[in-house]
């Protein structure tokens, strides 16, 4: 793992590339930054989730969010009707995560991720 | 039920069965915000369900659930997402991975930084985008992170013997 200042360099230009798709696909950008601290880094799995969850507590999102509230495509109501369900089905999906093979389901997941993105890209080509 | 019936006359009636079916949904979701709810509560639970069970930030999953669902625009899925990510769901989790020391501080830092700016700067991309070439970026963007997804946990099954670790910054 490089140590010092390069290595700081080097986590902030990522993470500012993980900040760029996540403003501009309204995602988290977790999903960026976990393989990528593990790929570039040499960061556990453990490690590189639990370094990004750090990412997560602050909004690092609400400079995007106020941009896009300030051109009307919020939707506050879908939002707020959202949130307790992604939040109880986290805790239940935890405790399941430690009954079932983690790794074997990222790749799963990964496929299934992989078809979705082909499909919407497809779908927006030919529409 | 109402809504239900209507939108199932609506469907028999029709002579074309795939817009009628269409139609029928349309129906249902306009005039029945009592199901609607239901539905978006339930699509709430379930998206909750794998993030923690993967490991993996919601809005990945939420945004093409919202616009082929919820038929909503891209843009507004988009926006909507980072709503539902602002308040801090994986405090819970952290302290877990906290307790383990599995968590790099400084590395985590330094990312919050880099990504305040860079989401910022990637709305002001995204916002004049049409919603149609943002959604086909999307879709590109979901295959990109499902190859690195794959590749990530295809390695950490090598590198249980230990080498295979990748450096090519």
């Amino acid at each position: 793992m490089p140590e010092g200042l390069g290595r700081d360099a080097g986590i902030l230009a990522v993470a500012a590339i993980c900040g760029v798709a996540s403003g501009m696909f309204g995602i988290g950008g977790g999903v960026l930054l976990v393989p990528l601290l593990g790929l570039l880094f040499g960061f556990s799995q453990h490690r590189a989730q639990g370094t990004s969850l750090i990412a997560l507590i602050p909004p690092t999102g609400i400079l995007a969010l106020l941009a896009y509230s300030r051109q009307g495509f919020v939707s506050w109501r879908t939002g707020l009707l959202l949130i307790p369900g992604v939040f109880v089905g986290g805790i239940g999906g935890g405790m399941l995560a430690k009954k079932l093979q983690p790794r074997r389901m990222r790749q799963v997941f990964a496929g299934i991720l992989f078809a979705l993105g082909l499909w919407q890209a497809v779908s927006a080509w030919w529409r | 039920m109402l809504q239900l019936v209507q939108g199932w006359l609506l469907f028999t009636t029709r002579k074309e069965k795939m817009d009628g079916a269409l139609q029928a949904v349309r129906v249902i979701f306009r005039r029945a915000p009592i199901s609607m709810t239901l539905i978006v509560l339930l699509l709430g639970l379930g998206v909750g369900v794998m993030v923690g069970l993967l490991g993996i930030g919601g809005g990945v999953v939420l945004v093409p659930a919202m616009v082929y669902l919820l038929k909503m625009d891209q843009h507004l899925a988009q926006g909507t997402s980072l709503f539902i990510l602002l308040p801090p769901i994986g405090l819970g989790a952290l302290r877990e991975y906290w307790k383990q020391g599995q968590v790099d501080l400084r590395a985590g830092i330094l990312c919050v930084l880099g990504m305040l700016l860079g989401a910022y700067g990637g709305s002001l991309v995204a916002l004049p985008m049409r919603s149609r070439k943002l959604e086909g970026l999307f879709g590109c963007f979901l295959m990109l992170a499902a190859v690195l997804l794959w590749r990530k946990a295809w390695l950490e099954g090598k590198t249980m013997e230990g080498g295979g670790r990748k450096s090519d910054a």
